[in-house]
């Protein structure tokens, strides 16, 4: 099995000029190709298909919390509602100045252990996959590995009784 | 005249060696002012050209007082990092702070006094990078609960900073640089600055009010956000809290007292880093250690190198000497020529090296005024004293005359910057400028009547 064996197919992409807002409301439309609905990160396309970048929550977040709180041990020192006004005051901020640019990908004929060890090493959540010409034909996404150790370990019998 | 004596009486030679030291010389501080590589790396490989090339020799450069590196200034920075290295973790800085802010109760316009106050006593103990480093961040968190813009703020505290620096000898680098070449001690810092470090500042709090006092406003239920925070919160080691208080207690009563004592500064700092380090039970003192500023510790190192090479070949002295034939011996113009001078060369470039330059300067004049003097007799000669507190006070007060006349202003920029609120060239220079101009002229006042007018 290659990547491409297990690959979700890319069913909506962020651009580089989404805001905050619309990219939050792209990622909770999402349908996933299990039938949930939302999802908790993006790949971020420009508009040649190319891959730019990927936002996650953590992104997100890391754009709300204001720099000289990561810089000192400020914790204790916030307020009531202080959250809920710094998210407002980035809803306009776009994609670009805070989606993750050095995005780590595999070639979609890439062995599922070469996946597995990215994921781990770089701690990852969802790794895009690329064809030759180097566009994003799919995502796998941890799940879908979990799902190929599964399919190892029980057959379809055991699996349909879980 | 004997040839040994014209030989004797000529300032320098212009041979090789001179040309080479101060072409050297001269094109690492245009590359250090262009910032085109990092002033440590030009000081560093300029210092070893200087040795390589046999301008200066090994022994010279580490060795002797007035050629090579000054290891007073080297061991005092090295000593006070260590200890504020240890102590940061504790949580004191944003104890302070926090409870200064509460003790504006929430009012902008009394925690800006408040903080500027505090900037200007915490930097003239310690330094002004970790003052304003330590301070910024916990000013933007209290700009963003009041909802009013930070940028006063921050220009406030690094023009503080820069004042407060000025009043003692660990405060700013240029006094630490000015107290080991003159052999001055913490005490006379004390007498001759820090009375009109005192009155600048209380001048600076009555221009601030008058600047931001109408417009500074917030709302009493954004007040209660500052009130409702618990600054014993910030401490998060009690016990090294105590043990630092105690060190560093320890360490400014070894200053105040280093001249009777007959201690430099240096040992004091060093003794009190090595007392804290002990007392921390700490087993990885790399830790703290990796975090001194190295960078500019061996830019310090390079400095010195790369001068003790042009005061050698005699480049310094014949600056010496143009400056005395400007001058002509007039003691209260060449105070006030070093002070403004001071003060304009140290708000366009970086005012370490430019003190580097001018100590074996105003050296090499004194031996030109009082020939028949040496040692502490020439060094601390009661003429030449103002001298050494207008370069001190030209130096340090210069500092606020642009975003990168000083290095707490580099700082508070480029935190403003992160937070997204840029603060333009322009935008400093309309503060620090007319702040800088002021706080000269009264320091001219000063000098003039202290010591040339009353003379006491």
């Amino acid at each position: 099995m290659k990547a491409k064996d297990i690959m979700e197919q890319v069913k909506d992409y962020l651009s580089p000029d989404d805001t905050i807002k619309n990219a939050v409301n792209k990622m909770r439309v999402l349908k996933r190709d299990d039938g949930i609905v939302g999802v908790k990160g993006m790949i971020v396309l420009d508009n040649e298909g190319n891959l730019v970048g990927m936002v996650s929550v953590k992104d997100i977040l890391k754009a709300i919390i204001p720099f000289y709180m990561t810089m000192t041990e400020l914790g204790e020192f916030t307020w009531e509602g202080m959250l809920a006004e710094m998210t407002k005051k980035v809803a306009d901020k776009k994609v670009a100045e805070i989606m993750m640019k050095d995005v780590i990908t595999v070639s979609e004929d890439a062995p599922l252990m070469e996946c597995a060890d990215l994921i781990v090493k770089h701690n990852l959540q969802r790794v895009p996959v690329l064809n030759k010409e180097k566009k994003v034909v799919g995502i796998i996404y941890v799940r879908d590995l979990y799902n190929a150790i599964v399919r190892v370990l029980l057959d379809d019998k055991e699996v349909q009784n879980l | 005249m004997t040839h040994e004596a014209a030989a004797a009486s000529q300032p320098f030679v212009m041979d090789a060696t001179f040309w080479t030291a101060t072409t050297i010389f001269l094109i690492s501080y245009v590359v250090i002012i262009s910032e085109k590589v990092h002033k440590t790396v030009v000081a560093v490989f300029a210092a070893s050209l200087m040795l390589v090339l046999k301008i200066l020799s090994q022994y010279e450069a580490f060795h002797v007082e007035e050629l090579g590196v000054d290891w007073n200034v080297i061991f005092l920075l090295i000593g006070m990092m260590t200890i504020i290295n240890l102590m940061r973790p504790t949580g004191f800085f944003e104890y302070i702070a926090i409870k200064s802010a509460k003790a504006g109760k929430g009012d902008p316009m009394r925690i800006m006094t408040i903080f500027a106050i505090v900037t200007a006593v915490l930097s003239a103990l310690l330094d002004n990078v970790t003052t304003v480093l330590l301070l910024a961040p916990v000013t933007l968190l209290i700009a963003d609960a009041l909802e009013v813009d930070p940028i006063p703020f921050l220009i406030v505290e690094a023009l503080a900073s820069n004042i407060g620096g000025t009043a003692t000898l660990i405060g700013d680098p240029p006094n630490i640089m000015i107290a080991s070449k003159a052999k001055l001690n913490f005490m006379d810092f004390i007498y001759n600055l820090t009375p009109i470090v005192i009155v600048l500042m209380v001048v600076l709090l009555v221009i601030i009010k008058i600047v931001f006092g109408k417009k500074l406003k917030t709302r009493e239920e954004l007040k209660q956000r500052i009130m409702q925070m618990n600054e014993k919160e910030a401490i998060k080691d009690p016990l090294m809290l105590k043990k630092s208080l105690f060190v560093l207690g320890l360490v400014l009563v070894g200053f105040v007292f280093h001249g009777t004592l007959e201690l430099q500064p240096a040992t004091v700092a060093l003794f009190g880093a090595g007392l804290l380090l002990l007392l921390s039970n700490t087993h990885e003192p790399h830790h703290y250690l990796a975090e001194i500023e190295w960078p500019t510790i061996f830019f310090f190192i390079g400095l010195f190198i790369l001068v003790g090479g042009v005061v050698k070949v005699g480049l310094i002295k014949l600056m010496s000497l143009k400056m005395l034939a400007l001058t002509q011996g007039n003691l209260l113009a060449t105070s006030m020529i070093v002070m403004w001078f001071s003060a304009i060369a140290s708000a366009i470039v970086d005012n370490i090296p430019y003190v580097a330059t001018m100590n074996p300067l105003i050296i090499d004049m004194a031996k030109q005024m009082w020939p028949q003097e040496t040692g502490l007799a020439l060094l601390r000669h009661p003429d030449l004293m103002p001298i050494w507190w207008s370069l001190a006070l030209g130096a340090c007060l210069g500092g606020n005359g642009s975003p990168i006349g000083a290095s707490a202003n580099v700082i508070v920029v480029g935190m403003a910057e992160k937070a997204g609120k840029k603060i333009s060239f322009m935008r400093f220079v309309a503060y620090g400028f007319p702040i800088m101009l002021l706080t000269v002229f009264i320091s001219m006042i000063y000098v003039w009547l202290r010591y040339y007018v009353f003379s006491f």
